[in-house]
């Protein structure tokens, strides 16, 4: 042991000379040269494609439309390929694969070192710049997501007309859809998993710098193909793009599939980048049961979005591949099987619903316990009721399907898991519960959030109990009501998290506090926006309407008007929201470095953080949870296991 | 800052940490602290309002028809019961919810709260009586679910849930054909007549075979309380016995294309003469 230690010394192990400047070749590179790269790759795509892809000549429709279909299809990925190329994905393993792998300058330089603002337009592998780089797009998406559902209600509250083409309504659901999907996956593991986590944990940046910046660029590289589908006919056919009506869908369909596939190596990457970091660079002494949980929630998200999502990605390759060289895996008339496509796709679609919930329920509780000064209530029953999430998400997917014949005494089972992963959910309520117990809030934003949360968590979940029912389903599967459910889920359980993790990380992130005063006005103007839009559509759907129409009976008149004035109150409340955001960034009030008192590690170090985060690498002594005084009430200490009644 | 002053020391708490009090006596202190009763009794207000509230919005159902079938009437049994059985834990969680926005004291300001609060680490009890109480409920819904499911089955394969034997009457087939955006209904047994308006007697179960010709569509009769979808390349079957004279609402409840809004038609029950009269107009025989 001594031998071997004292031969691998430092400064003994052969370091890569430096060649030319810091970067080499990613000083060039940036957003810039990435979009100018993949423009000009994707227009000359085109050109050469149409000659060879398109059998212009002919009669045959058909073929044509296949041939069309792959001309798209390869113009999108030449976009992606030789945008990552263009931005600088690739210098490094290039230099690697040819012998001159990065220096530790070329490393601090890709880090961001001595680049101002321009870091942010650059492949830049700090988890700071990463994580912020997230909390933009995320900010974009959700913003463009809710346009569009401003549209949709719109429509839907303007009962005696049609407002919009049928066709551009259906692509209105569909897009709004998957952009808010797409969002809300990232919106709290993007920004805070990758600015917060490895702070929190006491590292200097996540395990693997470069893909965590390979990840944000894909998924950037990502939304061009999917926004361009409003110009290419749409998605007309719901987030779901069930099939064989994707196949009838005009040729925005393939931006929406080759949008999934490059998304789901962007959370694949992102999702090993942090199962990773979690498990192998927490700080000396920071033991499985002292890590925030925050941490676990990260790693449960993680987890699941690595088994599931390559699934949804399966779903979409076999929809390209029937679209761009006729195959028919799920074209009945050619012995295919839609069924195929909604078991691929809801293999990954209802573990994606605590993909989302997870992360955020985990800041809630990351959080409250500071606003609280308490310790979190039962740590271990928070563990189990992620892990018992988890795994029990991976097989109740087929309550999706109840109606669809598939396997009707598949009923059966799935009805059962789909009841049973309520108790691992209840152990996340009983945590936030516990935690509320005896203690006196601190009623910032950040902690109000937390109550917003746990009331929509109670609606959402109780109305997931009658959905999980066959019977009950048998009524309101495809109607509005399921559409009230999950938006309390994914809206009111999911973004509002999302809103109080924004708040309470936002002045180590920015170095500056979010306005209090506007924050709160934003957030509760949409919260009661938000009940009423959802719980009239709750009515709705008891009424028999049905999700996805655009024009319906005059019974269900007042509960979508009703419906559209709250969703327009959401929107005039997420518009304060990011006015507070914007302006707090901008010009709001410098942040002390812990300003709520938090003991977790990101806020013993300086805002704004350094580049390696810490001057001293800390050394944790114990869990983040030791708030609060000796319970007046309880002078039995909680371990005792003395036998009840030996008085 | 309003911060409130901690509870002070029971008098009656044991000097020696392993003299634990008898569990009756721990319980009889616990319920005399003035913050458990108030949840308390917010709790039994709460649960109080949610149940009759729930039949209420339950019953909104009735704004499109009442039940017209008993499927339809165990559709809403279950939700009112779920209803019903989940209303304590809903209950207790937004009781604990509301209470601790005040109930403890509350800070306000700019500054982190000096004042901490009781350092809880964990309860086992509280963990034990939980997980308890959530168990017996999803066991509850479950067992209450596979049962209903069992008995809305037997009553679309017109058979009476009690003995799971047929009840006798035939069904009537009738072959639903799906397309983009029309519903078309065959009688194979009334020579095969067509229509795009279902009309059916009442009290005589009814067997549908459903397809599609081009995409997956759904077809929902609403008041009826049956859903199935319509795909390509596969029937799939569904029954139901209407019980009450009407017209009835026929939705399609997957998305399906252009005028998806549009794709719904009616269904007419009608008593057992008209039915006949109405196949004779339409041509067909009644061969049963």
């Amino acid at each position: 042991m001594t031998e071997t230690a004292v031969v691998h010394q430092t400064h003994d192990v052969p370091q890569p000379k430096q060649h030319g400047k810091p970067g080499g070749i990613l000083r060039h590179t940036s957003i810039i040269t990435g979009t100018v790269l993949g423009v000009v790759a994707a227009v000359i795509t085109y050109a050469i494609g149409s000659h060879f892809f398109v059998p212009w000549g002919t009669q045959n429709s058909d073929a044509s439309q296949v041939g069309l279909n792959a001309l798209i299809a390869a113009t999108y990925f030449a976009w992606v390929i030789f945008f990552m190329i263009g931005i600088g994905a690739f210098a490094g393993p290039i230099r690697w694969a040819l012998g001159h792998d990065l220096t530790h300058d070329d490393a601090e330089y890709m880090a961001g070192k001595g680049q101002g603002k321009w870091r942010y337009w650059k492949y830049t592998t700090d988890h700071k710049v990463v994580g912020t780089q997230y909390l933009i797009v995320s900010m974009v998406l959700l913003g463009l997501g809710g346009l569009l559902a401003m549209l949709i209600r719109t429509e839907l509250g303007i009962t005696w007309m049609e407002v919009f083409d049928p066709n551009f309504y259906n692509s209105l659901i569909g897009t709004h859809g998957i952009v808010m999907i797409i969002a809300l996956i990232i919106v709290v593991t993007g920004p805070f998993g990758n600015f917060i986590l490895p702070i929190m944990i006491g590292a200097r940046d996540m395990a693997f710098p470069r893909l965590n910046a390979l990840s944000f660029w894909l998924l950037f590289a990502a939304i061009p193909p999917l926004a361009s589908n409003l110009f290419l006919g749409g998605i007309r056919d719901g987030w779901t793009v069930y099939q064989p009506l994707a196949s009838q869908a005009p040729i925005g369909m393939i931006g929406y599939q080759v949008t999934i596939i490059v998304f789901a190596f962007s959370t694949g990457v992102a999702s090993v980048n942090l199962i990773t970091t979690s498990v192998t660079m927490r700080a000396r002494g920071m033991t499985w049961n002292r890590v925030p949980i925050f941490v676990i929630g990260v790693i449960a998200s993680s987890v699941m979005g690595l088994v599931w999502f390559p699934m949804f990605q399966y779903s979409q390759i076999l929809a390209l591949s029937d679209k761009v060289i006729s195959t028919s895996f799920y074209n009945p008339i050619m012995g295919g099987s839609v069924w195929l496509y909604e078991n691929l796709f809801w293999l990954l679609g209802h573990p994606e619903v605590y993909v989302v919930v997870i992360p955020g329920t985990a800041a809630l509780m990351e959080l409250m316990v500071v606003f609280l000064r308490k310790p979190l209530f039962s740590y271990k029953v928070a563990i189990a009721g992620f892990a018992g999430v988890v795994g029990i998400s991976s097989i109740v997917w087929v309550h999706h399907m109840y109606m669809t014949g598939w396997a009707p005494s598949a009923g059966y089972p799935f009805m059962l898991s789909t009841e049973l992963i309520s108790i691992p959910f209840g152990f996340l309520v009983l945590v936030m519960l516990g935690t509320l117990w005896r203690g006196k809030p601190w009623t910032r934003l950040p902690m109000m959030c937390v109550y917003a949360v746990v009331w929509d968590k109670v609606v959402g979940g109780i109305t997931g109990v009658y959905l999980s029912d066959v019977p009950v389903d048998q009524y309101m599967h495809g109607s509005m009501f399921v559409v009230a459910h999950f938006h309390y889920m994914l809206m009111g359980a999911g973004l509002f998290a999302a809103i109080g993790a924004t708040a309470y990380w936002f002045p180590k992130m920015t170095g500056r506090m979010l306005d209090e005063r506007l924050g709160s006005i934003g957030f509760w103007v949409a919260f009661f926006g938000f009940q009423l839009t959802f719980g009239s559509m709750f009515v709705a759907g008891l009424q028999g309407m049905p999700r996805r129409v655009l024009q319906f009976d005059n019974a269900f008149n007042i509960s979508n008007w009703l419906s559209t004035i709250g969703a327009f109150t959401i929107g005039i409340g997420m518009l304060v929201f990011l006015y507070a955001v914007i302006t707090s960034w901008r010009g709001g009030k410098p942040a002390a470095a812990n300003p709520w008192g938090g003991k977790t590690l990101e806020w013993q170090t300086e805002t704004p953080v350094p580049l390696e985060n810490f001057p001293v690498l800390p050394v944790v002594t114990s869990d983040p949870y030791g708030y609060g005084v000796p319970d007046p009430y309880d002078t039995v200490p909680a371990t005792d296991k003395q036998p009840a009644g030996v008085a | 800052m309003s911060i409130d002053n901690p509870p002070t020391i029971e008098v009656d708490q044991p000097e020696e940490p392993t003299n634990r009090p008898a569990a009756d006596h721990r319980l009889k202190e616990w319920l005399s602290r003035g913050y458990v009763r108030r949840i308390i009794v917010l709790s039994i207000i709460i649960g109080v309002v949610i149940v009759p509230l729930a039949w209420v919005v339950i019953h909104f159902m009735n704004l499109s028809g009442a039940p017209a079938s008993a499927i339809m009437v165990e559709i809403e049994r279950t939700m009112f019961v779920f209803t019903v059985v989940s209303a304590p834990l809903m209950a207790i969680t937004l009781a604990i919810l509301f209470y601790s926005l005040t109930g403890w004291g509350r800070v306000t300001g700019e500054d982190p709260p000096m004042q901490e609060s009781p350092a809880i680490r964990t309860n086992g009890t509280a963990v034990v009586l939980w997980i308890a109480a959530t168990s017996i409920l999803a066991g509850f819904l479950v067992i209450w679910g596979l049962v209903e499911l069992a008995t809305i089955t037997s009553y679309a394969n017109g058979s009476t849930p009690a003995n799971q034997q047929p009840n006798g009457q035939k069904a009537i087939d009738i072959n639903v054909t799906a397309q983009q955006w029309v519903w078309t209904f065959e009688y194979p047994d009334q020579s095969a007549i067509t229509t795009d308006l279902l009309v059916v007697p009442i009290n005589v179960p009814l067997y549908f075979n459903v397809t599609s010709k081009d995409v997956v569509h759904d077809f929902w009769v609403v008041e009826l309380g049956i859903k199935i979808d319509a795909n390509p390349g596969a029937i799939t079957n569904t029954g139901v016995t209407p019980d009450k004279l009407g017209t009835f609402n026929i939705r399609c409840a997957e998305l399906c294309g252009l005028h998806h809004a549009y794709m719904q038609t009616k269904i007419k029950v009608v008593t057992q003469a008209e039915f006949d009269s109405w196949v004779r107009e339409m041509g067909g025989k009644r061969t049963v």
